[in-house]
């Protein structure tokens, strides 16, 4: 342990001091708010952190073994509208009879760009590129792989805050998405003897914001503690569509119920994972994050992007 | 081992931010948002989670024909705007504000009330 806490010093330090500029925030898009999702992204750009993640769930073996995942992911703006992630996860697996597996994954990281952000329609498009790096993980307990793998990746978001008067109860309402191309390095796996499939990843997620619904439509004076939450149903697909000779062409994924609580300065989610089908794991799994926002927890230093802020004075706010 | 070493330096900022500021969300309206209210306010009262920067915080109340019925500029104390308002016949009104919060953070926002109805 003591041989990288310095490096993580030296390299929390660097964020804490690098970044003066002046800039807005994480994922407000007009009155909407679209929280950081688990299992899929959220449609912005953002200085942001998860730390961690930690997801239980039994994989789809026969007889199944334990999975235990824990993760850290750090988003940074670079300019306003351009930022990068890096994520980190940790993976145990145990088998029926004792045997542990356990090591990092490959280090993933995602370039994105902000295409859309319209207030007015409550609308959020983000483009990105997220890669796989090869060799960054545990290739030697096959919980990483020796080729990297790259994704381009459209994620968006939109709010219901449109809908008529006599649908204002629909209007918390909010979906998000994302679909992305995942293209190996390599086509072929010789360790294993296996083609390794170009996929397609993509999923969603269905969410009610009881905070827009306090805000935005009635006050239905609940306790503060539900005017916090944010109901969601996430979607999580992965579908082989190339170079996957004498495999099956099946989709694999979860879905996840659960729910997220928005407080200031961070959020807490809490999801069950429901495999699709028996290709996806045995039983159902648990995914829990805390997800802290740095825009507003140090919103002069870290919480702005490194280049492009203006340091003038905000502008007038008019209608 | 690297992840937990990461998150205890992460928490070590995270506890570092002792002053921070956030953005500010509409703690409450009064009258209340989508509420009906027997008589006409005199003011309007919006409370916020976080204090605002006056000079760049506004309000504006419609009627249902787009008419302006508030009586202009707000008066702004720490997270709290009010605006006045002129004496309201029985109908639907949208409130739209839009905030700063002293830490440069903006938010905005709009809902109605009713009056008499």
């Amino acid at each position: 342990m003591s041989r990288y806490m310095p490096l993580s010093f030296a390299l929390a330090s660097f964020i804490a001091l690098a970044s003066t500029s002046d800039a807005l925030a994480h994922c407000f898009v007009g009155a909407r708010f679209f929280p950081a999702t688990l299992a899929t992204d959220d449609p912005c750009v953002a200085d942001e952190m998860s730390l961690p993640t930690v997801s239980w769930s039994k994989t789809a073996d026969m007889p199944p073994a334990s999975e235990w995942d824990i993760s850290v992911d750090l988003s940074k703006r670079i300019t306003e509208n351009f930022g990068v992630s890096i994520g980190q996860n940790w993976t145990q697996i145990r088998q029926p009879d004792g045997t542990l597996t356990s090591g990092f994954q490959n280090l993933e990281t995602a370039f994105q760009y902000q295409v859309v952000k319209d207030r007015s329609q409550e609308l959020a498009v983000l483009a990105g590129l997220v890669v796989d790096w090869g060799h960054t993980g545990s290739t030697g307990s096959g919980l990483a792989t020796t080729y990297s793998q790259v994704t381009p990746t459209l994620y968006f978001g939109k709010g219901f805050g449109e809908l008529p008067e006599s649908l204002s109860w629909a209007r918390p309402f909010a979906l998000t998405g994302q679909v992305g191309y995942q293209i190996p390095t390599n086509s072929f796996d010789f360790t294993q003897s296996v083609f390794i499939p170009q996929q397609l990843v993509y999923g969603a997620s269905l969410q009610y914001s009881m905070p827009y619904l306090k805000s935005e439509v009635i006050d239905l004076q609940l306790p503060d503690f539900f005017n916090h939450l944010i109901p969601i149903v996430e979607l999580t697909l992965t579908t082989p569509v190339a170079n996957n000779f004498g495999n099956p062409y099946t989709t694999t994924g979860t879905v996840n119920p659960g729910v997220i609580w928005v407080g200031s300065y961070f959020q807490i989610g809490l999801e069950a994972m429901i495999p699709i089908n028996r290709e996806s794991g045995s039983g159902v799994g648990v995914i829990g994050q805390l997800h802290l926002y740095l825009d507003d927890m140090f919103p002069t230093t870290v919480g702005q992007p490194l280049f492009g802020g203006s340091s003038a004075a905000p502008r007038k706010l008019t209608f | 081992m690297r992840i937990l070493t990461f998150a205890i330096s992460a928490l070590l900022i995270v506890t570092a931010a002792a002053t921070a500021e956030a953005h500010a969300f509409l703690d409450h309206a009064e009258p209340r948002v989508g509420s009906t209210v027997p008589t006409a306010p005199r003011e309007l009262v919006l409370s916020y989670t976080q204090n605002l920067e006056p000079a760049f915080s506004s309000v504006e109340v419609k009627d249902a024909n787009g008419a302006r019925v508030d009586l202009g500029k707000p008066s702004i104390s720490a997270g709290v705007m009010r605006v006045g308002l002129k004496p309201l016949p029985p109908g639907t009104y949208r409130v739209r504000w839009q905030v700063l919060s002293v830490d440069t953070h903006t938010t905005e926002g709009s809902f109605t009330f009713r009056v008499g109805q």
